[in-house]
């Protein structure tokens, strides 16, 4: 029973208005079918739906349906199909989630295709380790990032801000912002308030020496480690040269809301992949710097994954998907098409090819990965299960930090504890 | 055996439809999660029983669960009563055969027709912001107010002020209620009576019902409400968990941490805590809720 | 002498009577108006507390995307019509697509409410029979459980029945009264109503169908437009139930399409969002505006033949 016998039941009306939106290509063409399930905004489903249309051309057997929402409720959608083992074949994955879909075993691995029908043999090797758990590839890197100080180059030039943005310190960092505040007497801040971006904080623990967690999934990042984060904000905080404690508290906010956008700082913290976006909803032009180092201090910045294809466990076809994903990341016409939306490739053919049609801000983002490559530092270990939940804690315990109501001194060892505990609770 | 039939036959072919959505669609999913409840399931392994961890972890050790009721107990004393005064108070103003009553009506609704979108939620969080309208407004009056929407002790009157903006729903069934009761076939009905007692009879008591059924159903609702938090704090409830209404928390527990178990066990307690309210409404309605006419 | 004399004091004194009453009239009048002015006034500025949420609403979706965060002011600095005419086309399939859906899926919807709802309020309001209290326990307890953790067991008792992927989840239950609310609503306006009308119809000879069919339908009617709206209005702003159940995008529904817009990592597009959102609103209002009619008009004697 094939899809299209179920939705014929629903009604003649529906699917006179519904045939015209049906694709030219007969689907009952095709006797093999494949699933690809990703999260987008309507430039990335554009750009989607596109290289499907590609791949159907070329490959008439298959039949491909493109599945998508936003991201918000993509892993509500995601928990779902996959507790009724209902997985699509092809699954976009995230540095987030990886971990707990790969240790509860969602997902397939990839291994035994590399070389057979998935040639990845000169891709940068480094970007790839990101999808590695236990030394199995279990998701393919589709688009390459980093952390980046999004800043606001207009607000820079008029404060006469020229410090090395790729090799300065948080010394650097927090004298800029003092000098922005003044300079615009308090219009704009010099920064977002940061004290609840863990993933700022996960650079500054590297930078100490330490990782966030161990190999064995136990938090070793310590007290004063969070404490002196916290402090740092505090201090600045207290200067005024960061952004009000108002808006720090609201959480995950869309990037429409951010200091850089909405023009009351001068910096935030962001991807490199989203700077397209971001210059999309900011007034004046944007620039990239790198997060500020410590002086002396490990290289706590790394390139990681923007997002992942991996393999599900509900994959029916193998050899379809396989044939799928191979394209996605060799195909000429394919990878034109999808361009840098999700990060930079990992193939250094694939990047030469795009070289040329950059748009100015997406080479920007390809001038910035370059200069970053020689002070980032390896890819962090993977998280274990409650990463996500200790994520959330960081969050709920820096925001009375933020709003004054504790000494980050004492949060900071409450957090270790919560984190810990967490931790315990999720194995 | 016959004498059942007859008698109940009708009944139950009219509750056939009721019948069958029950025991084919609810019953089995109601149950499971019953049995959820007393498992671990992380959704993508099958599920492990065990026993009674759930419920104890919840009552002895879990901080943020006493946290959730308290956050969603004083929603529900405080949403409750502000919409339903609101809502009554404007469906009575409504109800005395204005000539523009249903452009006022409509106006009233369409609040509540953007229900909790995402872009409300935007909207809240500006409006309720240090330099948001609000504040603009109270200083034309010399107040000088703060963040309402991220000082946590403030942030959870911003959505008791968005529960009372959509009144809309409760103030359709007021109003429903106090014209649909057919005047004239009560004048019919009655044999005799004194004019003042009628009146009362006629309005007042048939308004009681309506105000039970919405403040049953408001409780519930209010008790359950999941989407206007949700989208308000990005989904966390912050800030430090001043939003972190019950069926938010429950949501992250289901499907951000993977506790879809945990998460059964707090969708029973929930279940458990409106029903004794409902129950109670229910046992007190036979005091002071009058049906006209009704003989059991 | 003296006839004449009563006479006049007697008009004199009907005379001030009337003058009294008209001037007693006409102050009551005027108090009236007053009262009605001020009740006017009173409503129109609740109204623009009301609304104005909703002017924001619109006018930002005229407004360029970097406007709509940055600034408070209602008044776009340039009026854009593009949020709404690309927005229409802005996803991979086109709003017509999933206003078409929403219309097939909330048109089935709101008629299985009506029907399997007001057949189930009518048996529990009206009719005896064994385990009424029980099944009415099981009914409200439906409503009181929070719908996230039958999803997933729900979702799978779909899956195996082959459902996944189209519209029956999301029409069938409501052919089924799934949504107690509604036949609590009905229960309530159902036992307002005389039980004389029935005994008559009964000593007539009437079977309980045509009871239900030719007396309390007819004089439901406020309860039945209100169901109707409400109904409307919930499957269409529904978006979970399509969430899960719904693959393809062909099929999405208009606030399912609306989440399309919103990436939290990448780019979004508020404005567009906005404007199909007010889009979005159009047909629930109309809806609305006709149905309101149907729960003010007064109860026609004609139900009583």
């Amino acid at each position: 029973m094939t899809k299209l016998t179920r939705r014929s039941m629903l009604g003649a009306m529906g699917a006179a208005a519904a045939a015209s939106a049906f694709s030219a290509i007969p689907a009952w063409a095709a006797d093999r079918s494949i699933r690809h399930f990703w999260w987008g905004n309507p430039e990335r489903d554009k750009r989607t739906f596109a290289v499907i249309d590609v791949f159907q051309k070329a490959n008439p057997a298959i039949e491909v349906s493109g599945e998508t929402i936003g991201w918000g409720d993509y892993w509500t959608k995601m928990a779902t199909q996959t507790a009724g083992r209902n997985m699509a074949d092809l699954v976009q994955m995230d540095y987030r989630f990886l971990f707990e879909y790969v240790r509860r075993g969602a997902l397939l691995p990839l291994d035994e295709h590399i070389g057979k029908s998935l040639m990845i043999a000169d891709f940068d090797q480094g970007p790839l380790e990101g999808g590695k758990v236990d030394g199995k590839l279990y998701a393919l890197n589709i688009g390459s990032n980093s952390q980046v100080m999004v800043h606001n180059t207009r607000v820079f030039q008029e404060a006469g801000i020229d410090a090395d943005l790729i090799n300065w310190t948080w010394d650097d960092f927090a004298k800029a912002c003092e000098t922005i505040t003044a300079k615009t007497n308090g219009a704009v801040k010099g920064s977002d308030d940061l004290s609840l971006m863990i993933e700022t904080f996960e650079s500054w623990v590297r930078q100490n020496g330490r990782e966030f967690y161990d190999a064995d999934g136990k938090v070793t990042a310590t007290v004063d480690d969070v404490a002196s984060y916290w402090q740092f904000w505090a201090d600045l905080r207290e200067k005024g040269a960061v952004r009000d404690a108002d808006k720090t508290v609201i959480l995950d906010p869309p990037i429409a809301e951010s200091g850089i956008a909405v023009g009351d700082t001068a910096m935030s913290h962001y991807w490199s992949n989203q700077l397209v976006g971001i210059q999309a909803v900011a007034k004046d032009k944007i620039g990239a710097a790198m997060v500020p180092h410590k002086a002396g201090g490990k290289p706590g910045q790394f390139i990681k994954p923007s997002m992942f294809m991996s393999l599900s466990r509900d994959a029916k076809d193998t050899d379809a998907a396989m044939a799928y994903m191979n394209a996605w990341v060799n195909d000429p016409e394919t990878t034109a098409i999808l361009g840098l939306e999700r990060g930079i490739p990992c193939s250094p053919k694939v990047r030469a090819a795009l070289a040329p049609n950059l748009t100015e801000v997406e080479k920007m983002s390809v001038d910035y990965f370059e200069a970053i490559q020689s002070r980032v530092g390896p890819l962090p270990l993977p998280a274990p299960k409650g990463a996500g939940e200790v994520r959330d804690a960081f969050m709920r315990v820096g925001t009375d930090v933020v709003l004054g109501n504790a000494q980050a001194a004492d949060a900071a060892t409450a957090f270790i504890e919560e984190a810990q505990s967490i931790v315990e609770r999720a194995q | 055996m016959r004498r059942f039939f007859a008698r109940n036959a009708p009944a139950y072919v009219f509750l056939l439809p009721w019948l069958i959505g029950f025991f084919l669609l609810a019953l089995g999913p109601i149950l499971a999660s019953l049995y959820l409840s007393f498992t671990r399931y992380d959704m993508v392994n099958v599920p492990e029983w065990v026993g009674l961890d759930n419920y104890v972890y919840m009552f002895t050790r879990d901080r943020r669960f006493w946290k959730a009721l308290d956050v969603t107990f004083t929603y529900v004393a405080l949403a409750v009563p502000a919409r339903l005064i609101m809502a009554l108070g404007v469906a009575m103003l409504l109800d005395k055969g204005l000539r523009t009553i249903g452009l006022y009506r409509a106006i009233f609704y369409l609040p509540s027709l953007l229900g909790a979108s995402i872009a409300i939620a935007i909207l809240w969080r500006q409006l309720f912001a240090a330099d948001g309208v609000v504040n603009q407004i109270m200083a034309t009056f010399g107040i000088q107010g703060a963040s309402w929407i991220t000082n946590p002790n403030t942030s959870l009157y911003t959505l008791v002020i968005l529960a009372m903006w959509q009144f809309g729903s409760p103030m359709l069934i007021f109003l429903a209620g106090l014209r649909g009761i057919p005047r004239d076939l009560y004048e019919a009905a009655e044999i005799d009576g004194t004019p003042r007692w009628r009146q009362f009879t006629r309005i007042t008591l048939p308004l009681l019902a309506v105000i039970f059924f919405n403040l049953v159903l408001q409780t519930i609702d209010a008790f359950k409400t999941f989407s206007s938090a949700f989208i308000i704090s990005n989904g966390t409830g912050a800030p430090a968990d001043s939003l972190l209404f019950y069926t938010v928390y429950l949501f992250n527990e289901a499907f951000k941490f993977f506790r879809m178990g945990y998460a059964s066990a707090l969708a029973w307690v929930l279940l458990i805590i409106i029903a004794v309210f409902t129950a109670v409404a229910f046992f007190t309605s036979k005091y002071w809720v009058h049906y006209e006419n009704e003989r059991d | 002498m003296k006839t004449s004399a009563t006479d006049l004091d007697l008009a004199i004194q009907v005379d001030e009577a009337a003058r009294v009453a008209h001037a007693l009239k006409l102050r009551r009048d005027r108090r009236e108006r007053n009262g009605r002015i001020l009740k006017h006034v009173f409503l129109i500025g609740v109204s623009c507390v009301m609304l104005y949420p909703l002017f924001w609403l619109l006018a930002s979706s005229f407004k360029p995307e970097n406007e709509i965060f940055g600034s408070l002011t209602l008044w776009p600095s340039e009026f854009r019509f593009d949020n709404y005419t690309e927005g229409w086309n802005a996803l991979p399939k086109s709003f017509t697509v999933f206003y078409v859906n929403s219309a097939i899926v909330t048109g089935l919807s709101v008629i299985g409410n009506l029907v399997s709802c007001s057949f189930a309020a009518y048996a529990f309001a009206r009719l005896q029979f064994t385990g009424r209290s029980f099944f009415f326990a099981l009914m409200m307890m439906t409503l009181m459980i929070p719908y996230h953790v039958v999803l997933i067991p729900q979702y799978v008792q779909f899956l195996r029945l082959g459902w996944v992927d189209t519209y029956l989840p999301l029409v069938v239950p409501r052919f089924l009264a799934s949504d107690a609310f509604f036949i609590f609503l009905m229960v309530q306006f159902f036992r307002q109503l005389p039980r004389e009308l029935d005994e008559a119809a009964m000593i007539d000879g009437c079977s309980p169908f045509k009871i239900y069919w030719a007396i309390i339908l007819p004089l439901s009617l406020p309860a039945m437009g209100t169901a109707a709206i409400f109904s409307l209005i919930w499957v269409w702003e529904d978006f979970l139930a399509p969430l899960i159940y719904l693959n393809d995008i062909k099929s999405y529904t208009v606030p399912l399409a609306l989440r399309l817009f919103l990436d939290q990592e990448g780019k979004s597009a508020y404005g567009q969002m906005f404007a199909m959102s007010v889009l979005s609103l159009v047909p629930v209002v109309i809806f609305f505006v006709l149905f309101q009619k149907m729960i003010v008009r007064g109860i026609a004697t004609s139900g009583m033949k």
